[in-house]
């Protein structure tokens, strides 16, 4: 029994590093910042989560219970901070309008590009 | 005035029944916070969840949503599905496209009036395979949504029938039954019109 709960847990940490581990890679090789925003909030986010699941899984349940607070509050704050960023690049102009398959904002919010 | 009246009219017993919820919330994240549950941290909790909501004074009276707890759950489990899928798309974007990974500002129609509702949808939408709710715009009841990945038009489309349907899913754990179904209208439209 505890073999398995071993096994189990290694997998969710070896499988969480390795999400971290392609968020940061995300973060090296994707263009531009609204790309890469999510690269730091997705496979970074599920990362997190296994790697809380891992380990919840080794320690006793009191901190099991602090653990899950830690992935409430990821899951709470990522999308907003990633919204706050995006939308403050999208306004100065740091967003490269040439990648963009179609930009359905343009027009819409005044940009002023920084010069 | 008479606004103005009906407030302070207000039992200070039913305002506190107002902050209760938050309250309880409080609490408990700050129990889980200690990692002990005694009656010291109960107590803790108590007294700075009162605090707490005393000072920082939510908006008033925020409308009541018609909370459905199935659909609730099943928006929970969905969103566990996609936060998966989410990891595994962006990670292939990252792996196969890179440098040359393509993106879209995508106008989505939005399906709510609601300002908590906005807030969950966007939430929600974030969680969501290689997507992020950029900016709101409620005087034309649209949203503007970042997506990775679609290369063409079709994946444009696509990518906007998948915020709409995550919009019906947060309408129908709460929102109200008219604004859900003018949400499954719509997207049985769209999705006829492709």
């Amino acid at each position: 029994m505890n073999a398995v709960l071993d096994i189990v847990s290694a997998a969710l940490l070896l499988l969480g590093a390795l999400s971290c581990l392609l968020g940061a890679l995300g973060m090296v090789r994707l263009p531009d910042l609204l790309a890469r925003l999510q690269a730091a909030t997705k496979p970074q986010t599920l990362g997190l989560l296994l790697i809380l699941a891992g380990t919840a899984l080794r320690v006793e349940l009191e901190s099991a219970a602090t653990l899950l607070l830690v992935a409430l509050f990821q899951v709470i704050t990522a999308p907003v901070i990633s919204q706050l960023a995006g939308r403050s690049a999208y306004r100065i102009g740091a967003v490269r309008r040439d990648l963009l398959v179609v930009d359905e904002l343009a027009d819409k919010v005044p940009r002023n590009p920084p010069s | 005035m008479t606004v103005h009246d009906d407030r302070s009219a207000r039992a200070p017993a039913r305002r506190f029944g107002a902050r209760l919820p938050g309250v309880v919330w409080l609490t408990l994240v700050w129990v889980l916070l200690w990692g002990t549950f005694t009656p010291l941290s109960v107590v803790g909790g108590v007294v700075v969840g009162v605090l707490v909501t005393a000072l920082f004074r939510m908006p008033q009276a925020p409308t009541r949503l018609p909370v459905r707890p199935l659909r609730l759950l099943g928006l929970v489990a969905y969103l566990g599905y996609d936060l998966v899928v989410s990891g595994l798309e962006v990670s292939w974007q990252i792996l196969r496209h890179g440098r040359h990974a393509r993106g879209a500002m995508v106008v989505v129609p939005l399906l709510t009036r609601s300002d908590q509702v906005v807030t969950a949808m966007a939430n929600a939408l974030s969680l969501a395979p290689g997507m992020m709710a950029l900016q709101t715009d409620q005087d034309h009841d649209v949203w503007y949504v970042y997506a990775l990945g679609p290369r063409d038009r079709a994946g444009v489309e696509r990518a906007r029938l998948r915020t709409m349907d995550m919009q019906r899913r947060v309408l129908a754990a709460f929102g109200s039954p008219a604004e859900l179904a003018e949400a499954e209208r719509r997207i049985a439209a769209a999705g006829a019109k492709r």
